[in-house]
């Protein structure tokens, strides 16, 4: 049987599994909104874990990271940082985000900063804010996805149609079976990514080099370029380490498929086990991404496209089986992503803007119901935005992953209690200035002094929330009482308030 | 008159552990993420030699941060921090 067959086919079983699994969460799933939309805050420790872990490692950590090593070096191992980073945000702002969402029934991001702040265009700021910079995340999926299956198909399958089908997938499935549909899947995805990722990698270096350690001292002898900061093009200088750190940790927790998966676990306990040990898997998938990429970058060198590296060695040098499983892992690295997108941005638009400003009062079955139409709605939208090319997009792609940052003093100054808070003209000041900001340091004039234009969005976001908050009316005292005396409570068992 | 940023009832602040095990969490944290961020990662880390179990410096040393992170991280949960 030729490889593209073999490659292809597993694939197609990969997808029919993640259908049928669909389908028996759909048996289990009550007609109410938290069980759609919040697996009715019962996630337990395997599921929450799994489904962050596979979530948070998109089509690129699959295949660009490789792409990165391949590029620039042993640098790109920095990405520790940030999967170690988000394991404590998780253990110490997921768990008071949880705490708050079970004790005032919040459902989204926006939920929860409305209601401290008391303003409902701070609600309509952070749903935009949602919505903008993580939507154009289903164009970068679909389109790995539509890569993926048109590499593995050895281009006999278009991009186009390869993007359409596994939309239609990851859609089916969650309109079927809703968020317990999309955890059930990503439990699935995200074993099969992880054992995808090593055993790939592990087979190329015996097959290429004869292990790793071989591997590396290969590395030495002949790209020793590939093995020191800042790397070869000079990329991995101090500013950008920082900014990076920065942005792929609470940039990527502070949007709302992430943020949203606090709120469903089903205790604290689980929650802050959740975060002391998910850095291992998020940590500890960038092993196998070195070998391939350092190991790629002297067999194959000079590719066109860096981010080919892995399927373009196990073409080469795999067995037609193991090239199969792994690009049906690279498939479930970008579908775990994509789907808890289209999972969110759901969420965001039927609760933030139906609910609340085009039909407040009507049943749960109606509010599912306009959820899946409006799946369905983003899945034509990704489609269209997956299959062409606007410049505006290109923007908007490379402000995504800062996005979602300035809403940074904005969350501290509900989760962390203290004698000073903002108030709700700081923290639309401060995102508004931020963003702006962001859009000058990253795309007019990028990264200025070196440093990293995430940070100096962030930068300026917290100076003119802090400055413009001395100067405005908080929020009441009742309610700060409310919120920060929940969160005193649940961290340190009362209220002093 | 402006309402400035602390009309509200006083709690103290969340941004300091209260406890001794949460002090020692924290600044264990700090100063090994520390060992992972510029300058030292740019200065003392970046080196190949010495090779360390067959890998170059500044990959084990920058995995061995890593482990003692999660290692603080993991502490902090067994502790109820």
């Amino acid at each position: 049987m030729e490889p593209w067959v073999i490659a292809t086919g597993l694939i197609f079983v990969y997808l029919v599994a993640t259908i049928v699994l669909g389908v028996v969460a759909n048996r289990r799933m009550s007609v109410d909104m938290e069980d759609f939309l919040l697996y009715g805050r019962k996630a337990g420790f395997i599921v929450l874990y799994l489904t962050v872990v596979a979530t948070f490692h998109s089509a690129f950590a699959f295949l660009g990271s490789g792409g990165f090593f391949y590029t620039h070096g042993v640098g790109f191992w920095m990405a520790g940082t940030w999967t170690v980073l988000v394991g404590a945000i998780t253990y110490v702002l997921g768990t008071r985000i949880w705490a708050l969402g079970k004790a005032f029934g919040y459902v989204t991001p926006a939920d929860m900063l409305a209601d401290f702040y008391e303003s409902e265009a701070v609600r309509v700021m952070v749903a935009v804010v949602s919505v903008v910079f993580t939507i154009l995340y289903i164009q970068v999926q679909a389109k790995g996805l539509g890569y993926i299956i048109n590499i593995a198909s050895g281009g006999r399958i278009s991009l186009e149609v390869g993007t359409l089908v596994l939309l239609a997938v990851a859609g089916t499935y969650l309109v079927v079976g809703g968020l317990r549909a999309v955890y059930w899947t990503d439990v699935l995805q995200g074993v099969w990514m992880y054992v995808a990722v090593w055993v790939g990698a592990l087979v190329l270096s015996y097959e290429l080099f004869g292990g790793p350690l071989e591997l590396w001292r290969a590395v030495a002898e002949q790209r020793p370029d590939l093995l020191s900061l800042p790397g070869p093009e000079g990329f991995f200088t101090p500013g950008m380490w920082l900014g990076m750190t920065v942005t792929l940790s609470f940039g990527i927790v502070f949007q709302p498929h992430m943020l949203i998966r606090y709120y469903t676990a089903v205790d604290a306990k689980t929650l802050r086990l959740l975060g002391a040990t998910t850095p291992i898997y998020l940590m500890t998938l960038y092993i196998p991404a070195a070998m391939v990429g350092l190991g790629g970058a002297l067999v194959i060198p000079g590719l066109e496209v860096p981010d080919t590296i892995f399927p373009e060695l196990l073409f080469r040098y795999a067995p037609p089986l193991l090239t199969g499983v792994i690009l049906a892992g690279a498939t479930a690295a970008a579908m775990s992503t994509l789907d808890s997108i289209l999972h969110a941005n759901m969420t965001v638009l039927t609760r933030d803007v139906y609910q609340r400003y085009v039909a407040p009062d009507r049943s749960q079955a109606h509010y599912v119901r306009v959820g899946r139409a409006i799946v369905a709605l983003l899945l034509v939208v990704g489609f269209f935005l997956s299959v062409k090319t606007f410049d505006f997009l290109v923007v908007l792609v490379t402000l995504s992953g800062a996005g979602a940052l300035q809403l940074m003093p904005g969350i501290v100054g509900v989760c962390f209690p203290g004698g000073r808070t903002f108030t709700r003209a700081g923290v639309l000041a401060g995102v508004g200035v931020g963003l702006t900001v962001l859009y000058l340091t990253l795309v007019v004039v990028p990264h200025p002094m070196g440093l990293h234009g995430a940070i100096w969005g962030l930068l300026a976001n917290a100076a003119v929330a802090v400055v413009v908050s001395v100067f405005t009316p908080g929020p009441s005292a009742e309610t700060v009482r409310r919120v920060h005396g929940e969160i005193e409570e649940f961290v340190y068992g009362r209220s002093e308030g | 008159m402006f309402a400035p940023m602390n009309t509200r009832p006083g709690y103290r602040s969340h941004l300091r552990p209260r406890t001794r095990e949460g002090w020692i969490a924290l600044v264990a944290f700090l100063l090994l993420f520390a060992l992972a961020m510029p300058p030292v990662t740019h200065t003392v880390l970046d080196r190949v030699e010495p090779w360390i179990l067959g890998m170059p410096f500044l990959y084990v040393a920058l995995l061995t941060v890593y482990v003692a992170l999660i290692g603080v991280l993991i502490w902090a949960y067994r502790r109820n921090v």
